[in-house]
């Protein structure tokens, strides 16, 4: 099969692409390839530049942030149909904050950061799209780091606990 | 440690939610740091015999010296003759409690309160949605999923912890696999070894589709866990009558009279543990409550 064609389709098992119209599935799927990788591959470390937003197709992504002295904290998982790197979409971002790790193989579609931008630049209407779904990415993400944050599950203090 | 039997056991279950009968620790099972089960069984063959419960109810453990928990019952309610109860050490009680070896003996009053809605929920999807300690109130519920899995639709097991070493039950996920239910295990915080999800738990409700106007969503763990859960369960349009809490306060009498346990208008012993959410939604998430 076509790369692109095979792109396309895998792109459109997700429902968020199964609602775009079909040129700005094209034009996404014009600025992205498919990669797979192997369990333990990195794909990027915190420092590198930040060039691609992933979207998990198969498999499961990790990611860590070396925290010295204790080492690798590993803080999120990605399972399909889950996006990292999205910070590399908004403008100011341009390092990785975390690594990103397979944890099993997987297949992910690998978009190109700075012509997604462009392309939301040029046309609005996708960039409303992209943007609103970045925006839902970043509040999932952002409440579940506040209840991680929070460390519900640590032991309560409670003078009255039996 | 060993508590003394006391000589005058009440069989009548009006008569047992009074005054505490005498269980024999038949084993213990240490699930987690800080955490075990005690499996119990009655002294006395009546109270033995006369013993049921529904899944999602308690007990009042009572040490002497020391005093009375209310603790879940965390075992499989088709076998009531050993009655399980995973005791987080937290405080005076636990701590005693988790000094008592087998063949020790403890004092038992209930069971006590509400329980999940197994007979209305048959013909349903069924989301199990728990943290932490919340688990083991509703390892009854899965039980009795298991033993009667022909009547209910497809069910889930969201079930989250602190660290993996924190998992409550993990050899048994396996065999829940196996009897169709689809367990999808997350932790706050790992490091690089650790091959399954982390994340907390509201977001494993992104890991299926949901069937929301025919599913039934029971909940219990950290009540801020809790709070998202019913955020994720109502924002997939899961009718707030079909969504179920369980909650743990500081229960005392188990019976309503002390009122420790309040919540509005409500006594978490007596009218609880476990709440349909539309009862509990004006007081839900209010401050002070």
């Amino acid at each position: 099969m076509d790369p692109l064609d095979e792109l396309k389709l895998e792109l459109q098992k997700i429902p968020w692409f199964r609602e775009l119209q079909i040129k700005h599935l094209d034009m996404i799927a014009g600025i992205s390839q498919l990669r797979n990788v192997k369990a333990g591959e990195v794909l990027f470390r915190e420092g590198d530049r930040a060039e691609y937003i992933y979207i998990v197709l198969s498999g499961r992504i990790a990611l860590d942030m070396a925290v010295p002295p204790r080492g690798k904290m590993r803080f999120h998982t990605a399972d399909p149909w889950e996006v990292i790197g999205w910070s590399s979409a908004t403008p100011v971002v341009h390092q990785r904050t975390a690594s990103a790790t397979a944890v099993v193989d997987s297949r992910l579609a690998m978009i190109d950061s700075a012509r997604l931008r462009e392309l939301c630049d040029q046309d609005h209407d996708l960039g409303y799209l992209v943007m609103r779904r970045l925006s839902n990415i970043v509040a999932s993400r952002l409440m579940s780091s506040r209840l991680q944050l929070l460390d519900m599950f640590a032991e309560p203090e409670n003078k009255n606990a039996k | 440690m060993a508590a003394h039997a006391h000589t005058h056991s009440p069989a009548s279950p009006s008569e047992r939610l009074l005054e505490p009968v005498w269980a024999q620790v038949m084993d213990i099972t240490n699930e987690a740091e800080g955490i075990s089960t005690y499996w119990l069984k009655f002294t006395d063959p009546a109270v033995e015999a006369a013993y049921t419960f529904e899944p999602g109810q308690f007990n009042m453990v009572y040490l002497p010296g020391y005093g009375e928990a209310a603790i879940s019952i965390s075992s499989n309610p088709a076998d009531p003759t050993l009655v399980g109860h995973t005791i987080r050490f937290v405080g005076n009680v636990t701590r005693a409690i988790s000094r008592l070896k087998v063949g020790d003996v403890v004092g038992v009053r209930g069971p006590f309160g509400s329980y999940w809605p197994m007979k209305e929920m048959e013909g349903h999807d069924v989301i199990i949605a728990c943290g932490g300690i919340g688990l083991p109130p509703l390892r009854p519920a899965i039980y009795h999923i298991m033993n009667n899995r022909e009547k209910f639709g497809k069910v889930y097991l969201l079930y989250g912890a602190r660290t993996p070493k924190d998992l409550l039950y993990p050899t048994e996920f396996e065999e829940w696999e196996r009897a169709g239910i689809q367990v999808q295990v997350t932790v706050d915080r790992a490091d690089e070894d650790w091959q399954g999800q982390v994340g907390v738990v509201p977001m494993l409700f992104y890991r299926f589709r949901m069937d929301a106007p025919n599913s039934v969503v029971l909940t219990c763990g950290p009540e801020i866990m809790i709070r998202f859960v019913v955020y994720e369960g109502l924002a997939r349009r899961v009718p707030a009558e079909q969504i179920y809490v369980s909650l743990e306060r500081n229960m005392k009498c188990g019976q309503g009279s002390c009122g420790h346990c309040q919540l509005g208008p409500y006594f978490i012993c007596k009218d609880g543990p476990v709440f349909r959410f539309d009862a509990l939604q004006p007081y839900f998430n209010v401050e002070e409550f």
